[in-house]
């Protein structure tokens, strides 16, 4: 069942960039938070894709991707009940308030601005896990 | 018989009545004398006393008439002309002491100087008139020195006196009547040759001015016609059209004579748009009599204000047009509203170029931010590599790509943010700023970079705080950028002084450094984006001229001022002032 994370199991991830490089990193960071990263997609369709199949306990997707924009996914995540209780973080190289606030209207559950340190996602992210325990 | 009367006539008409010359006076009476000179002479049946005495006689009246003649060619009015008929009587006067003195035919003469010397203006020359005629009747007996005998002369002297006192008292009273008429119909007719004399002027400036009024229809055409990429519409007070400018029929695609005196003003504008202002200005149902599009549309400009706004107008083929319009109200001579003149500017491609320009900016902002991410976080990777630990010196070269990195970064910030201040996208996040900790984190922000400059950087802070309304980032950053300027301009040895004060209205942030200065020739170029001072780029500072414009648009956007003082070779002093809230204020918030 989603959500339902005890410690034995770890967090099931999924994370959308369409930078291979922050794909990478941002890999690293939820490996670093003792997650499981179960699929790594490169544009907002083949992460709508991903979250419909895999259905993980958490996505890291970035705001601007080709297809489906990441606050696009956020939004039909948070319309589909069978992702309910899903935990969504946003990643965007926008300074503005205005995006984090679009962020949180599409229900994202955190938002973090590009550059972002590895180390500091790591730790927000098994943060943001840590709560569901 | 008749040529005779003609003759006369025609010499009576050459007879200037109103100002009869001397000569012309004397004309009569010196003729009649001739005649009685020749009866004197030669009439066998006049009695001669005195041949000496009509001689004499002759002489003066000779001399009298030369006289008229020379007053004459004077050719101006004068009373000295009165001699002339003076002397006649002394000349009659003799010729009848001549000729029997009171017995004497030629006593009738008299009258003739008589008349010339009671038409003159006054009535004392009755007097004169009368002294004359009875000193001449008298001459005889003053001649020959013995007071007349008789009763009857005596008589003589005083009656013949008496009735030409009488005919001089009508002559004068008829020649003042005369002048009297004279002098009015003189009047009358030069007030009626000053009322044509006003009449044709007037005329003459009746034609100047429609002469001017014509150039000035020309002058508002011509500049109307020349307006060809704005349309420039003229509508009464209820919005109908009479001035559709040449610009408005490109922009429209309706010729003048299609949509003057025939169509309104809001019928080339988008209906909801008109309907959403109207709404915004919130009309009562039925409160305006025209209308409610077209109040919405001329709101300000009723008030007597112009209004520049965009809105959206409907071409006549239906399509859409962004037009930014100023409404101006037109006025009458007493300044009443007449009507209301629509300037309208095409600015679909300035919208265009605007929406173009923000998504350059989102662009940029991702193309650059993102590679700097991956920089970054794989150099924060290496660094916290716990398996494999870096060597120190390692660690500094990943300190100096780590630092460079970040002044990347800073510099893509400060060009977004130089694009939001130029587009006009520049939010604050108002909130209460107590300036002596802004102040203090920019100088302790500071402090690392001046330490290994050699630079000593001091703060003086007043005693009780110091609390403005602002966004407490940007501040912090228009703080920062002055500390960092200040300390990147002063050479090694020298000292920043970062001063916080307040005067009653104004919180003050100084910056004092003793730094290089700024040329006096380019404090004003200061603010300009990308510019860099002289004395910079000589002493190669590093920075590519933003700080400064950002720093501005923060305290612009604050309603503050920053002002410079430099002197080169000595240092620079900011000072960047900010408005202090009203104690109401403060306490609300």
């Amino acid at each position: 069942m989603v959500g339902a994370v005890n410690e034995s199991v770890p967090a099931r991830v999924v994370i959308a960039d369409d930078d291979p490089d922050i794909r990478a990193l941002v890999a690293i960071a939820v490996k670093r938070a003792g997650l499981e990263l179960v699929e790594s997609a490169a544009d907002g369709t083949a992460a709508w894709h991903a979250l419909q199949t895999h259905r993980p306990d958490l996505a890291v997707l970035d705001m601007s991707m080709p297809g489906l924009t990441g606050l696009e996914v956020c939004r039909l995540a948070r319309s589909d009940d069978s992702l309910d209780g899903i935990h969504l973080v946003l990643l965007t190289a926008a300074v503005d308030d205005q995006s984090r606030a679009a962020g949180a209207d599409a229900g994202a559950d955190d938002f973090f601005v590009k550059p972002f340190s590895p180390r500091e996602l790591a730790l927000a992210l098994s943060a943001l896990m840590a709560t569901d325990n | 018989m008749k040529s005779v009367i003609r003759l006369y006539a025609r010499a009576m008409k050459r007879l200037s009545v109103d100002a009869p010359s001397p000569a012309l006076k004397q004309f009569p009476t010196a003729s009649v004398f001739t005649v009685a000179a020749l009866l004197a002479f030669f009439a066998p049946a006049i009695v001669v006393t005195d041949r000496a005495l009509i001689l004499s006689a002759c002489v003066v009246m000779l001399g009298a008439t030369l006289l008229a003649g020379y007053f004459t060619r004077l050719g101006r009015v004068t009373r000295w002309a009165l001699i002339v008929p003076g002397f006649s009587l002394l000349a009659i006067a003799l010729l009848r002491a001549g000729t029997g003195g009171a017995t004497s035919l030629f006593s009738a003469l008299l009258i003739l100087p008589v008349l010339w010397i009671a038409s003159e203006q006054g009535r004392r020359w009755i007097l004169v008139a009368i002294f004359g005629t009875s000193a001449s009747i008298m001459l005889p007996y003053l001649l020959y020195w013995h007071a007349p005998e008789t009763q009857s002369e005596w008589f003589r002297g005083v009656f013949g006196p008496l009735v030409y006192g009488v005919v001089a008292a009508i002559v004068n009273e008829l020649s003042r009547q005369g002048r009297k008429q004279m002098w009015s119909i003189t009047r009358l007719a030069e007030e009626r040759e000053g009322m044509l004399r006003e009449t044709l002027s007037f005329a003459g400036k009746l034609q100047e001015n429609e002469l001017s009024l014509h150039a000035a229809h020309r002058l508002t055409r011509s500049v109307l016609d020349a307006v060809t990429e704005q349309s420039v519409i003229g509508t009464d007070l209820t919005g109908l059209i009479d001035v559709w400018n040449p610009g408005a029929a490109v922009m429209l695609g309706l010729a003048a004579d299609e949509t003057q005196g025939k169509r309104y003003v809001f019928e080339f504008h988008d209906s909801h748009e008109l309907e959403d202002r109207s709404r915004e200005l919130n009309y009562p149902p039925g409160a305006t009599v025209l209308n409610p599009g077209f109040s919405a549309l001329v709101e300000s400009a009723r008030l007597g204000r112009a209004e520049v706004r965009d809105w959206t107008y409907r071409r006549h083929d239906g399509s859409e047009l962004s037009v930014n319009v100023a409404v101006t109200p037109r006025v009458d001579e007493e300044g009443a509203t007449i009507g209301y003149i629509f300037v309208a500017t095409d600015v679909t491609q300035a919208l265009e170029v605007a929406r173009l320009k923000d998504e350059f900016v989102g662009l940029i902002s991702h193309e650059l931010r993102t590679p700097l991410s991956s920089i970054l976080g794989y150099l924060e990777l290496m660094r916290d590599d716990d398996e494999s630990p870096l060597s120190d010196e390692q660690l500094m070269y990943l300190g100096v790509a780590e630092r460079n990195a970040h002044r990347l970064l800073r510099l893509v910030g400060d060009l977004l943010f130089t694009a939001q201040v130029a587009s006009g996208k520049f939010p604050l996040d108002v909130g209460t700023v107590a300036l002596s900790d802004v102040v203090t984190a920019a100088v302790q922000s500071a402090r690392p970079v001046a330490t290994a400059a050699g630079i000593e950087l001091l703060i003086e802070l007043p005693g009780e705080p110091v609390v403005v309304r602002g966004d407490s980032v940007r501040l912090g950053q228009a703080c920062d950028n002055l500390i960092s300027n200040a300390v990147k301009f002063t050479p090694r040895g020298g000292t920043v002084t970062v001063a916080l004060g307040s005067t009653a209205e104004d919180a003050i942030v100084s910056v004092r450094d003793t730094g290089m200065g700024i040329p006096a020739s380019e404090l004003d170029q200061l603010y300009a984006r990308f510019f860099r001072a002289s004395t910079a780029t000589r002493n190669a500072v590093p920075g590519v001229g933003l700080g400064l414009t950002i720093t501005k648009a923060i305290v612009t956007a604050h309603e503050g001022e920053l002002d410079v003082e430099s002197q080169e070779g000595v240092g620079t002093l900011f000072s960047m002032s900010l408005p202090l809230p009203r104690k109401s204020l403060l306490d609300a918030a």
